[in-house]
């Protein structure tokens, strides 16, 4: 898009991505607000009862008239086409779920039910491709999760200390082994109760449609105290139970990061900026990159691009732009200087 | 933590989790509540719902309602009906939307009904309904949306219940008398 001498870089798309994706996760959070407040509507207009509704229900049947009626002539029956969260949800009759739903029922059921098992076909079919993509694109947890990691870095540069302690990645695996052994155990889908987007969007239907809160707002409070006090994107990176399954489903995603070490100068923002604590500048990306582009975004080269490839390439050794390559380090393994300024990004 | 070790913490969970008697734990609440129509045996039920919301959602009469933890850890966030609150107008909807089959997908039609719902059986307590004292009342055969299949009434409008009651709990709601007179027997009991 830059003119010659304008000194503007050149358009590409994969830097805006990211951009993209606040969309994407703002316009699947907006849904799920929106949907309970529908389905409120619809009740009204089922009842036939305008002239008896308070004046607060006729405001929200009086709205939501407005942003429907240019779509739909009967909203009670025609709103019933979209229903139901990223947990499990029907567009016009299709029905989509999450995989730790399809995995969870199987658990808790002791059996497979086949009509319910191909709803995951889409979603299982995106992430063998894309990779963890839910966990950055769509789910609704990770869009609190992230303006409160937002939040944390805007506390951290007022001086008011957060958590930023590193644990071990795999225990989200034993959460998610332990989760469907509890389901089985009790024939319910235990794990359910403990994975963030499923409890998003029923928690927003509980306040909305009902107007209190469940068991699962307390829980994800929790988890929002944890992410602060303890570990960035803490629940994400080390204890979801979707995160796991994702991630395993995406271990050899076809569409992955790399980086291009000729163009790279080690300057570790994408280190920096990753929610999920990889090490893209040093080709770490491995099963966990949910393909967010946050990292793609935020290089000042443009090294980072996306590739067709069911691998990541190996470590590729220090940037050819960087410091350590102009001073004739050959050496891999990364300087003290580079260490310090990851540890303060 | 070593692979190994892990794997033993699991299997040590696990087995530890075998021996509660997490099944037992529905039950608990003092609420006489019924599963949405077309519901499953109260295990199988259990075993399917993946407490997604989306009956619920889809009720247009508002009537299913969501439990938190007073019915026990495995009936967190699965659907449940108070008739005497809000009672089922078998309109089928959950059915047709419930993705696992937890609420069987069924026809509005009066055979299917019959044939697939079975969320409970109304009984009527003679010594407290008006129509057994004497005042003619006959609310709960109005109400009833089986009408002379579900119940019949005789003598001075006094409700009989048949076999073919599939428990939808409108006569409940509607039922006058305070205590109700005519109530559901919950068929997961």
């Amino acid at each position: 898009m830059s003119k010659p001498n304008s000194g503007g870089r050149r358009f590409l798309l994969r830097r805006h991505l990211n951009k993209l994706r606040w969309l994407s996760l703002a316009v699947v959070f907006a849904m799920l607000v929106l949907l309970p407040f529908l389905h409120v509507y619809q009740t009204y207009v089922a009842a036939h009862g305008y002239d008896l509704l308070s004046p607060d229900e006729k405001l929200l049947y009086d709205v939501m008239e407005a942003i429907t009626s240019p779509f739909v002539k009967e909203p009670a029956e025609a709103l019933d086409a979209i229903k139901g969260n990223t947990w499990s949800g029907t567009i016009w009759g299709f029905k989509m779920s999450d995989p730790l739903a399809v995995v969870g029922q199987i658990a808790a059921g002791h059996g497979v039910h086949w009509p319910f098992v191909v709803t995951v076909a889409v979603p299982l079919l995106a992430t063998l491709l894309l990779g963890r993509f839910f966990c950055g694109w769509i789910c609704p947890a990770t869009f609190i999760y992230e303006l409160t990691s937002n939040f944390a870095a805007l506390l951290k540069w007022a001086g008011i200390d957060v958590g930023r302690r590193r644990l071990d990645r795999r225990l989200k695996y034993g959460v998610l082994a332990f989760g469907l052994i509890a389901s089985a155990a009790s024939g319910s889908i235990l794990v359910a109760a403990v994975y963030p987007p499923a409890i998003i969007g029923r928690e927003l239907y509980y306040a909305i449609a009902w107007g209190g809160l469940g068991a699962g707002a307390a829980f994800f409070a929790a988890t929002l105290l944890f992410d602060l006090l303890v570990a960035r994107r803490g629940f994400c990176r080390y204890l979801c139970p979707g995160g796991a399954l994702y991630s395993l489903l995406g271990r050899y995603r076809a569409v992955r990061l790399r980086r291009t070490v000729e163009t790279c100068n080690d300057c570790a923002k994408c280190n920096g900026v990753c929610e999920f604590g990889l090490d893209p500048m040093r080709d770490g990306f491995g099963q966990e990159c949910n393909n967010c582009t946050a990292c793609v975004a935020v290089c000042p080269t443009d090294a980072l691009v996306f590739t067709i490839k069911v691998v990541d390439v190996a470590p590729q050794g220090p940037g050819h732009l960087g410091r350590r390559y102009r001073h004739g380090e050959a050496s891999a393994a990364p300087s003290p200087a580079i260490e310090a300024k990851e540890a303060a990004a | 933590m070593e692979r190994r070790t892990f794997v033993a913490t699991l299997a040590a969970m696990a087995a530890g989790l075998a021996g509660m008697p997490v099944r037992s734990s529905t039950g608990e609440t003092e609420i006489r509540y019924l599963r949405p129509p077309g519901a499953l045996d109260e295990e199988d039920f259990l075993g399917r719902c993946i407490h997604c919301g989306q009956c619920g959602e889809t009720c247009p009469n508002r009537c299913i309602r969501y439990f938190g933890l007073e019915n026990g850890a495995a009936s967190l966030d699965t659907p449940y009906i108070v008739p005497r609150d809000k009672a089922c107008i078998l309109c089928m909807k959950c059915g047709e939307v419930c993705p696992t089959g937890a609420i069987k997908p069924l026809q509005r039609e009066l055979e299917t009904i019959l044939d697939g719902v079975k969320m409970g059986h109304a009984w009527v307590d003679e010594s407290i309904c008006l129509s057994y004292q004497g005042k003619t009342c006959g609310v709960c055969y109005r109400a009833c949306p089986l009408q002379d299949v579900a119940i019949t009434v005789g003598r001075l409008e006094q409700p009989h219940v048949t076999d073919k009651c599939v428990g939808c709990g409108l006569c409940e709601r509607s039922c006058i008398q305070m205590p109700q007179a005519i109530r559901i027997a919950p068929s997961h009991a």
